[in-house]
Order: structure tokens, then C-alpha cells, then sequence
């Protein structure tokens, strides 16, 4: 964190002198108020009173402009602070792993990014403001007491002791507690989450009452333990007092007494060491407030650090030179399992090839571990053993960037931006020209629908698509993919929600316009995928078979019955 | 014409000026755009900003109705203040006689004196802390009755509402705008009232001491007034931007984190990360902006005061003189314009924090006021036999764009029914006015010859079980959330359930079986897993009618086959409409309508329509003829 604070150190330091200017200023005006009464009021005096209130102003004025100043910079310091942790860490974010990200939440990660950081800034706003501040205003008032008398400064110093238990009793009770807030909070947003996106579910199953109550029981949860960091915190402010108050007193006995006496002491000075006393208290009072938005901030802190500290696991390779063949694919003796999971791999000595321009489809049942396999060539994840080759070079060698760049990938769920189709298919490929875009549309069978919109391409999708069917989305995000134009292209069940007639024909397109195109495709549908060059049957992570359609009919009991489920009837 | 070279659907570009980022549904209704009758949810034009006139006072209003709603709490919190207020308004008086005692030397009165000061001391202690306690647990309750209310609306807005409106936006009600009430009111609320007090105990004591010099105090206090009168409305107005800019911010992190899949295959980290980095820097200049405003307020505010004592000081001097008063009046008036002052001070260096309070309460109200989803009707209906017919059913999502048109169809229970058609024909949409997720705009539907408009809607909905292609699953245990429809399903059935919707086998692979809870929704699972699961649900719910809306498109075809062994059991009896594009799927079905632009063009089972060498017969062919890679 201080790194980031580190680069705004001249706001860090002129703010509190701003600081200092104001709250001497402050210190001042009790005086001359006291001028202004006992000389010019009490003497009736009007040039003095005119004279002294002039002064009076020009000098509040000054202290006011001290403290815009101040706002100033302390503003400067702590957003700009604000400011380069929050795109840091956004950048670390998108920079994470998928098993990084599979671990943090998504719902966490936002949280982190907007709540924390805000917890974050405020501390330091609070820091270089409210901490000197009250800083200057704690030791003026230790001084300002010595000198009334020694004495008076002993009584305080007898009580500090008390104070600064109770302000560590209280913030070591409460930070735990804070935690624990953060926490529920997140349980809330969940409930809130799940019900905004499931609404048709929901509603469908008539269960708004649940969800309340689901709700409400998270929301009850959340204000209890808000009510107990609150309840503890309200005995605190009491508690400090108990112990000013009995300064106040042993100091008006004990100043009594003295002048009683005869010792060295006046009426004015009792009255002025009560006032310091306040202040003194006061200051630490606050002090404690700033120290509470400190805990709450360390918390955020922390969980902003968890991210920022996330290792590099997938690192860039150095491989710079230029690779012998052009979009082919090899596994060798791959095993994958996620971390963190029990069970066993979910690939299992997966070996194959799949050469330049050839087509390979993947079929299998759900959770046989196609998604899995594709996600390890672009090295979303890692495998555990054995390695996967990309025109023969190893995919660890690339660099990231050069290895994605040359893998179009249509995940299984479309992800759409809110922007126009224009963006979100341009995407794939930066400063593409209408005609491109468009090309691509077509090829993805997405041009008829988009131009039907009213503003075609520049129609807005709404967040997270919406406002689209799921074969649009689909065929969006394949646009998107074919815009790219690279050496390997890879469907993930990306054309499972089209019908089979522009899926037909989506195919057809593609074939024509990228014929030299590497392409892997996992479906469903035999249909879909009989013309590919070779056809790998995964089951439960193993290649059960590989080969053409024909092959796999003579050879594959599993593919027979997929193919009589689908096709039995059709395929004469 | 620049256009003229345009490929086509680039010719317009909407007129509104080019923004990225829709801002346009930030508040309000959201402008819809018009948009052909495929996609299920109308679209959303580029960059038009709604804004409502603001109204702060009204917000307070409503406001302070959640803090009527607590007088239990609210009254003794006052007493508990007005103590406390007037503790601290004795205290400094006592403080002084002690002093005055000490240099007359009048010493028993010294020590009586003292004693007094004990107790008030005592009574602002516990009274101080009762106020924290009754202001913490005020505060706590009005947040969750807030909290209550809001999501109580949220669950009951109409489908309409959820797709017109971005998630992040109604989320972020819910966690920055209640939770900026909640800080506000927590923090504030001791100071505000005891402020108030303070301000009228002073004022009345003033008055009673002499008017004239009261009156021209106060003029101090006007211009106190009027300078944070116009400073707040600078301050709202850039609050309000500053709110705006945090929501599109937040819009954007939730958008891309959960994107962030997408982004890396693309190498889009860069851009993605240059337009964050854009609009964090937006934030920071109007934060900065806006704090540096709030936090003038108090040295001003300060300033004022001060300019005031002085005022005092010159008059009080001249009314001395002229005998008006005395001169101890003067330095009792100073010192209450001083004390009148520090509240007001208060009250200020608050109001930062009160403008957003306000800002996150607009906010939150404004959903609030939306109206619920239309739950008119009231015909309960008692063994649905699951007759569904369509009479003439003309809709359309945006006006212009018509996506349904004089749509007929007749369900006889325990029929079959497959909406066959392309994307965008309008399929989905029927589901969407069977459900009344959508009111229909002419014609109607009826369940058993009733309209379902007059059908109380609770119970169509429960008679009717949907299984969605963009499967929804909770937070939860596997258990809950197959039993969700049916909470009072026993294990038994829930077996059988998973059982027929072939979920039993991975289910009890996982280490807690049924007991496993589904982290964030179940995104541990596979789509194929979450589609069983929610067909598992809809088995348990046991409904008249059953809807599958491509429910099956993400699960292979083996395991595709099995549910559907299931399914034909499942649908015995129960009238089903099914959305597939997979013509195997729908083969069986009693009855198979084809859709096309928002038409029925062909009805009639598998044999009738391959007879007729039709639409249907095209689809059918193709599914084995030209569709290979």
C-alpha cells in the first residue's frame, strides 16, 4: 500500500501543514476573543472592538483558506491514491488465472474493486487530515496545560493511561467484528445476485416469499452483527468520558485548593486548563474514530492485498522465433485435474494430433472433460503432466500474448459487453473495417438479425446480452471469434442454441471462407460434426476413440449409440 | 452522404452522441429501441440520458416515515438526547460558578458545587451511552426495514422491468445506496438531533435575554443559510454526477470480472483495462471535485461563525452603551453564539455525507416506486386439467416492432406441443405471455377456458413448471434447490426426481451427495449438470403443464436420450410445450407448430408435416442433408 501513497508524498506532507496553519488559527481565536471582551467590550471600546475584530477575520479567513487547502491536498493525496490501487488492481484482476479467479469469487473480486479500495482511500483522507489534526490538537493541549501549571499536566498524565486502554480494548474487540460485517455483507449481495438473474425461475416457481426470506434471514444476520460492533462502540465515547470528567473535577479541587492556599494559581487558569482537558480528550476521542476507519481499512486493505499479492501461475514463455507449422495441435500423455478438487483427473493421458487445416470434432458425454481439454491450449489452465504443442512448440514457451493471438476460442457461454454488436464483434479483431465486421456477421449468420435492428450495428447490447436470445449471443460471439481470423479456430458447444438450419449453413460459410483454419469443435449433435476430418469420443477423460465418421461407427460402441439416438431415422 | 459507402446495417448511427457505455438506464425507464421481434428482451439505443428532477425534500420525507415506523425506539432515543443536551448545556455553567466560587473564596458553595457537577457528569454518561445504544439499534433497524423493502420490490418487479434494466444497477441499490443510508444515519443521527436541540435551547435563552441583539445574531445565521443553501446545490449536483460515474464504474468492473473469460481469450486485457483506467480517472477528477467541495464547508462554515461573534461583539458593545443591557449579557451572548454556532458547524461538516445519504435514498426509493408486476385476478384454480389455448394473441415487446401476430393455438390436456422455428421467430415470447412474465397486447390465453388474466397469478404459475435454457440454480444445497419448487418433498421423491432426470448418478459422486452446497450457484458444476438439476426441479414441482425452453441444448445427446426416457414418463399426463431445435427432440410430439416471423406457417405431427413437404419437411432434411462441417 505505502508504494501508492509513496507517489503523492508532497500532498501527504503540505496538507497537514495546511493542517497545522488552521488549527493555529483555532488555537488563536480563543484570545483574541478574549481581547476583544475584556478590553474592547468591557472597556467600551469600539476601536478596539473594530480594531481586534478586523484582525479577528483576517485571520479566520486565513484559517479557512488553510483548511480549504488542506481539503486540497489531502483530496489529491488520497483519490489519486484511490485511483492507482483501484486500476492496479483491476489490471491484476484481468491478469489472473482462471483458477485464481475460480477460487475468488467473481461477486468478491467486484466488491474488492469498489467497496475496499473506497475503505482504503478514506483512511488515507482521514490520515493526512483528521490524524494531524488531532495530533496537533493533542499535543498543543498538553502544553497549553503545562503551562497553566504542572500539576494540571500530571492529573492528565494520570489519566492517559485509562484512555488509551479503553481506546485499545475497544479496537481490539471490535476489529474481528468488522471482518465478520464485510462478510455478511457479501451474503446479502449473493442472495441479491442470484434473485436479479434467476428472476424468471423465481417467479415461474412462485417462490418470491422464499427468496424474502432468504433474504431477510441474510439481512438479519448482517444488522445483528452491525448492532453488536455498534453496542460495543457505544460504551466507548462513555467510558472516555468517566475519565475527563474526573480530571475536570481533581482539577477544579485541586487548582481550588491551591489558590486556597495561597499557591501559584488564579481562577483564569482552572478555567483555561478545563478547556484544554476538553480538547485534549477530544482529540483522542477522534483519534480512536480514525483508528476504527484504520481497522476496517486494514481489512480492506488485506483483501485488496490477497489479490494484489496472487502469485503469477501461468507465466510467459520466451519462445520469439517463428514456428515451423501453422495451426498444429498436439497433446502429449496430458493429465488435468482442477485444484483443489478430490477426485480423480478429469483428463487422463490424453495424446493427439490435429495437423494443419484439419478439423477435429469432440464428442462425449457431459463432464467427460471436453471444455477441460480445449481450455488447456490457450493455457487458461495448466496441465498437470504431460505437455500440449501448438505448431510444435511448447504452449509454456510462448508468450501469452502471441499464443491466444493465435487461437480463436468461442466459449460455451457467450459473453457479451454492454456496447454496440459493432464493439462486441470487433473484439476479435482491432481497427477492423465495417466490411470486415460485417463479413464476419455473415459467415456467423448474424448479419440478418442485426441489420434488422433499427441502428444495425451500432445497436447497444444490453449487459451480459440480455436483450438477446441465446442463438444470437451465440452467433455474436462466433463473429466475433471468425473476425479474429487465427490459425486455430475452437467451438465449445457454441452452436447448440441454433437451429439446424443456420447452424447448417453457418458451417457451410465457414468452410468456404476458412478452409486452412485449424478448427476444433466440440457438439452435441452427430449431425454437426460428421463431416469433420477425424472424430475423438472422450469419455470420463479418456480418448475412448478417434477417426472418421464412418471409423467410428465400425469401431465405437459409444459413438454407435450416440448416432442411433440422433440419427436412426434421418440418415438414409 | 458520408454513409454512402457503408455496408448495410451500418448506415445509421443512432443520433444521440456515440457512447460506449449505455448511460441512458442509469435511471428511470429505460429508452427501448426498436428492435425485430427475435430477441426475446427489446434493446437498449446508445447514449440517452434520463434524469429526474431531484427532489431532496421529498426523499427526507419518506425518510423519516422508516424512523416513524420506530417509535419505540425513536422516542426514548430523544429523551435519551434532550438529557444528554442538556447535560452538556449545564455542565459549563456549574463549570464557571465553580470557578466564580473558587475566587470569592466562597469554599462550601465550591464543594456543593462540585458534587452537582458529579451528577451531572454521571447523567451524561449513562444518558450518552444510552443514545449510542438506541441509536445504533434505530439505525440498524430502518436499514433493514429498508433493505426489506427494497428487495421485497425487487422480488416482485415484473420480468419487463429486469430485462430493461441493468443488474449492476439494481444491485448497486441494494449495497452502496442502502449502505451509504445506513453509515449516514448511524453516524449522523446523534449529532443532527442533539445539534437541533442545542440550536433552540440556545435561541430561547437568547431571546429571553434580549431580543434585539437575539435578532441580529440570527441575521448571521441567514447568511449561514443561504451560503449552505447554494453550496449544497452545487454539492448535489456534482454528487449526483460523482454517483452516476461510481455506478458506471462498478457497471463495468461486474461486466468485465465476470466476463474476464472472454477478455483473456481475446487478449483484451489491455483495452479492457485502458477504458477502466478511463473511467477511474473520470471518478477521481469529479471526486476529487466533490470532496474538496464538502470538505470547504466546515473552515467556511467556521469563518461565518466567527464574523458573527465579532458582529455580536460591535453591537453588544454599542447596546452596553447605550444601557440597553448589561455587560454581562454581552459575554453570556458571546458565549451562546459561540455555542449556537458549534452545532451548526456540526450540522455542516455533516452534510457531505447527508448529500450522498440522500442521493443513495432517491435511488433506492426511486425503485421502490416502481410498480409491482400486475397480480390481478383472482380465479383459483383447483385440478388444472392443462387445456392451454391461444386465441388471437397479438404482441409485441417495443410498439413498432410486432412479434407475435393473431397467434392461434389449441392444447388439449396432456397433448404434446413443439414450437419449432427459427431464432427469432418468437417462440420464446410465448412462453413469456403463457407465464405472464409479459401481458399480451390483444387476444388472450386461456388455462382450462379461463382467462389467465383473471387467474390469481400465483396459482398459473404453479401449475406450470419452466425449465430454461440459461439454467438458474442457488446458492445452496443440491437438496434445496431440486426441492425448490416442492419444499415439502421427502427424500424419497427427491431420489426419484434425480433419478429420472438422470442427475442421481453425478450427484452422488460428490462428496456430501445431496447435502453438497452449490458455491456461487453451482458454478462448479458443468452446464450439463445444472441442466439436469433444473430438470430435476421441475419433475419434483409436478405441474399440469410443463415448458422446456431449449432445455436440453446444453447436455450431450446421450445423456439427452436417458432424460428423455425420463421426460416421456414426466410428460404423461401433463400438457407440455417444448422449445427445441433439435428436430430428434421433438419428433414424438402430438402436435408440432412452425413458427416464423412471429406466424404460425405450419401445425400438424411429424408424419402430416413430412407429408406435406413443407417448411417443416425443409427443416427436417437439413438436419441430415447439408449440415456437415
Amino acid at each position: 500500500m505505502w508504494k501508492y501513497l509513496k507517489k503523492y508524498w508532497f500532498f501527504c506532507l503540505i496538507a497537514p501543514l495546511f493542517m497545522i496553519g488552521e488549527v493555529s488559527m483555532d488555537l488563536l481565536q480563543p484570545d483574541l476573543m478574549r481581547d476583544i471582551v475584556d478590553n474592547g467590550v468591557l472597556k467600551n471600546n469600539f476601536d478596539i472592538i473594530l480594531g481586534i475584530g478586523l484582525k479577528m477575520i483576517v485571520l479566520v479567513l486565513f484559517g479557512a483558506l488553510c483548511g480549504i487547502l488542506c481539503g486540497v491536498f489531502a483530496n489529491l493525496a488520497a483519490q489519486q491514491f484511490g485511483n492507482d490501487l483501484r486500476k492496479d488492481l483491476f489490471s491484476k484482476i484481468m491478469s489472473l488465472s482462471f483458477q485464481q479467479t475460480d477460487k475468488i469469487s467473481t461477486g468478491s473480486l467486484v466488491t474488492r474493486l469498489t467497496n475496499d479500495v473506497t475503505q482504503v482511500q478514506n483512511m488515507v483522507m482521514m490520515a493526512v487530515r483528521g490524524f494531524v489534526r488531532n495530533v496537533v490538537m493533542f499535543v498543543g493541549g498538553i502544553f497549553m496545560l503545562y503551562r497553566q501549571s504542572p500539576t494540571f499536566a500530571l492529573i492528565a498524565a494520570c489519566g492517559l493511561p485509562f484512555v488509551l486502554f479503553f481506546v485499545s480494548f475497544f479496537l481490539k474487540k471490535a476489529s474481528p467484528l468488522f471482518a465478520k460485517v464485510q462478510k455478511k455483507l457479501d451474503g446479502i449481495n449473493n442472495v441479491m445476485q442470484e434473485d436479479v438473474a434467476g428472476a424468471r425461475v423465481v417467479k415461474a416457481y412462485v417462490k418470491e416469499a422464499h427468496e424474502l426470506k432468504r433474504f431477510d434471514e441474510a439481512n438479519d444476520e448482517l444488522c445483528n452483527v452491525n448492532l453488536k460492533v455498534q453496542t460495543l462502540l457505544a460504551f466507548m465515547s462513555p467510558c472516555m468520558n468517566i475519565v475527563l470528567n474526573i480530571c475536570v473535577v481533581t482539577v477544579i479541587l485541586v487548582g481550588g485548593l491551591t489558590f486556597k492556599t495561597g499557591g501559584d494559581m488564579t481562577p483564569g487558569r482552572i478555567m483555561a486548563a478545563i478547556t484544554y482537558l476538553a480538547q485534549i480528550l477530544h482529540g483522542i476521542t477522534f483519534m480512536a474514530n480514525i483508528f476504527q476507519t484504520f481497522t476496517r481499512a486494514k481489512a480492506s486493505a488485506d483483501r485488496i492485498n490477497e489479490v494484489l499479492d496472487c502469485p503469477e501461475i501461468i507465466f510467459d514463455g520466451n519462445y520469439e522465433s517463428v514456428p515451423e507449422y501453422k495451426g498444429k495441435i498436439e497433446f502429449k500423455n496430458v493429465c488435468f485435474a482442477y485444484p483443489n478438487t478430490s477426485g480423480g483427473y478429469i483428463l487422463d493421458n490424453i495424446s493427439f494430433t490435429v495437423n494443419e487445416g484439419e478439423t477435429l470434432a469432440i464428442i462425449g458425454a457431459t463432464g467427460s472433460g471436453k471444455s477441460t481439454l480445449i481450455k488447456l491450449i490457450p493455457r487458461f489452465y495448466d496441465a498437470v503432466s504431460g505437455e500440449i504443442l501448438v505448431n510444435g512448440v511448447n504452449v509454456k514457451d510462448y508468450k501469452l500474448k502471441d499464443l491466444r493471438d493465435k487461437i480463436g476460442i468461442v466459449l460455451q457461454k457467450a459473453e457479451l459487453y454492454s456496447r454496440s454488436i459493432e464493439a462486441n464483434i470487433r473484439w476479435g479483431k482491432d481497427g477492423a473495417t465495417p466490411f470486415e465486421i460485417k463479413k464476419a456477421a455473415e459467415i456467423a449468420q448474424a448479419d440478418g438479425f442485426i441489420c434488422n435492428t433499427e441502428y444495425g450495428y451500432y445497436t447497444n447490447v444490453s449487459e451480459g446480452g440480455h436483450s438477446l436470445s441465446g442463438g444470437q449471443k451465440q452467433r455474436l460471439s462466433i463473429s466475433r471469434a471468425v473476425l479474429k481470423n487465427s490459425e486455430i479456430l475452437i467451438f465449445d458447444d457454441s452452436t447448440s442454441a441454433l437451429d439446424l438450419k443456420t447452424e447448417a449453413k453457418l458451417y457451410e460459410a465457414l468452410n468456404k471462407e476458412y478452409d486452412g483454419t485449424t478448427k476444433i469443435i466440440i457438439a452435441q449433435r452427430i449431425a454437426s460434426i460428421k463431416g469433420a476430418d477425424r472424430i475423438a469420443v472422450l469419455d470420463h477423460g479418456k480418448i475412448e476413440a478417434m477417426g472418421t465418421h464412418g471409423e467410428l461407427l465400425e469401431k465405437s460402441e459409444i459413438y454407435r449409440d450416440i448416432y442411433n439416438s440422433q440419427l436412426k431415422e434421418g440418415d438414409r | 452522404m458520408e454513409n454512402m459507402n457503408l455496408p448495410k446495417g451500418f448506415e445509421k448511427k443512432p443520433d444521440t452522441q456515440y457512447l460506449k457505455y449505455k448511460t441512458a438506464e442509469k435511471r428511470g425507464e429505460a429508452p427501448s429501441v426498436n428492435f425485430r421481434g427475435g430477441g426475446r428482451r427489446p434493446m437498449h439505443a446508445i447514449g440517452q440520458a434520463v434524469e429526474k428532477p431531484m427532489d431532496a425534500k421529498k426523499t427526507l420525507a419518506r425518510l423519516l416515515q422508516y424512523f416513524s415506523k420506530a417509535k419505540k425506539l425513536l422516542i426514548p432515543l430523544l429523551v435519551a438526547v434532550v438529557f444528554v443536551t442538556l447535560a452538556a448545556l449545564i455542565a459549563p455553567t456549574l463549570q464557571g460558578s465553580a470557578i466564580d466560587y473558587i475566587s470569592k473564596h466562597k469554599w462550601s458553595l465550591l464543594y456543593k458545587c462540585l458534587v452537582g457537577l458529579g451528577i451531572v457528569y454521571a447523567c451524561n454518561v449513562v444518558f450518552t451511552l444510552l443514545q449510542s445504544l438506541l441509536a445504533a439499534k434505530l439505525s440498524q433497524y430502518i436499514v433493514k426495514l429498508m433493505r426489506h423493502d427494497l428487495f421485497k420490490k425487487i422480488d416482485n418487479l415484473s420480468i419487463k422491468y429486469l430485462d430493461t434494466h441493468s443488474n449492476g444497477d439494481i444491485m448497486s441499490r441494494m449495497t452502496n445506496d442502502v449502505e451509504n443510508v445506513s453509515n449516514t444515519v448511524s453516524q449522523s443521527l446523534g449529532s443532527l438531533v442533539s445539534g437541533v436541540l442545542t440550536v433552540i435551547g440556545t435561541v430561547a435563552i437568547m431571546f429571553w435575554k434580549c431580543w434585539q441583539l437575539t435578532l441580529i445574531t440570527l441575521l448571521t445565521v441567514i447568511l449561514t443559510v443561504i451560503v449552505t443553501k447554494q453550496m449544497s446545490k452545487m454539492m448535489r449536483r456534482i454528487y449526483r454526477k460523482k454517483s452516476e460515474i461510481l455506478g458506471r464504474l462498478n457497471g463495468h468492473s461486474e461486466e468485465m470480472i465476470t466476463g474476464y473469460k472472454s477478455i483473456v481469450a481475446y487478449n483484451k486485457q489491455p483495452d479492457v483495462t485502458a477504458e477502466f483506467n478511463k473511467m477511474s480517472d473520470e471518478l477521481t477528477k469529479v471526486g476529487i471535485k466533490a470532496d474538496i467541495l464538502a470538505g470547504s464547508m466546515g473552515p467556511i462554515m467556521n469563518c461565518i461563525s466567527n464574523i458573527s461573534f465579532v458582529i455580536v461583539a460591535a453591537f453588544g458593545g454599542y447596546f452596553a452603551y447605550t444601557g440597553l443591557i448589561s455587560i454581562g449579557t454581552i459575554s453570556a451572548f458571546i458565549i451562546y453564539a459561540k455555542q449556537f454556532s458549534r452545532p451548526i458547524n456540526e450540522i455542516a461538516q455533516l452534510y457531505g455525507s447527508v448529500q450522498t445519504a440522500i442521493a443513495g435514498a432517491e435511488r433506492v426509493f426511486a425503485l421502490i416506486d416502481q410498480p409491482d408486476e400486475d397480480n390481478s385476478g383472482d380465479i383459483l384454480m383447483e385440478n388444472v386439467k392443462g387445456e392451454v389455448c391461444f386465441k388471437n394473441v397479438n404482441f409485441s415487446y417495443v410498439p413498432e416492432k410486432q412479434v407475435l401476430y393473431d397467434f392461434n393455438l389449441d392444447v388439449k390436456p396432456g397433448q404434446k406441443i413443439a414450437l419449432v422455428g427459427a431464432t427469432g421467430s418468437g417462440k420464446t415470447t410465448v412462453v413469456n405471455l403463457l407465464m405472464r412474465f409479459y401481458p399480451v397486447d390483444s387476444g388472450e390465453i386461456l388455462v382450462d377456458g379461463v382467462n389467465i388474466k383473471d387467474i390469481k397469478r400465483d396459482e398459473l404459475r404453479k401449475n406450470i413448471a419452466i425449465v430454461l435454457q440459461d439454467t438458474v440454480l442457488f446458492s445452496d444445497t443440491i437438496e434445496n434447490n431440486i426441492k425448490y419448487a416442492n419444499p415439502s418433498a421427502t427424500d424419497e421423491e427427491m431420489i426419484h426426481a434425480a433419478e429420472m432426470s438422470n442427475s442421481k448418478r453425478f450427484i452422488e459422486r460428490l462428496p456430501d451427495k445431496y447435502k453438497t452446497y452449490l458455491k456461487q450457484a453451482g458454478a462448479g458444476l458443468s452446464q450439463g449438470q445444472r441442466q439436469l438439476l433444473a430438470i430435476a426441479r421441475a419433475i419434483l414441482a409436478d405441474p399440469k403443464i410443463l415448458i422446456l425452453d431449449e432445455a436440453t441444448s446444453s447436455v450431450d445427446t446421450r445423456t439427452e436420450k436417458r432424460i428423455q426416457d425420463a421426460m416421456v414418463n414426466l410428460m404423461k399426463n401433463r400438457t407440455s410445450l417444448i422449445i427445441a431445435h433439435r428436430l430428434s427432440t421433438i419428433r414424438d410430439a402430438d402436435k408440432i407448430v412452425v413458427m416464423d416471423e412471429g406466424r404460425v406457417v405450419e401445425m400438424g405431427n411429424h408424419e402430416e408435416l413430412l407429408e406435406k413437404k413443407g417448411r417443416y419437411y425443409t427443416l427436417y432434411m437439413t438436419q441430415f442433408a447439408g449440415n456437415q462441417i
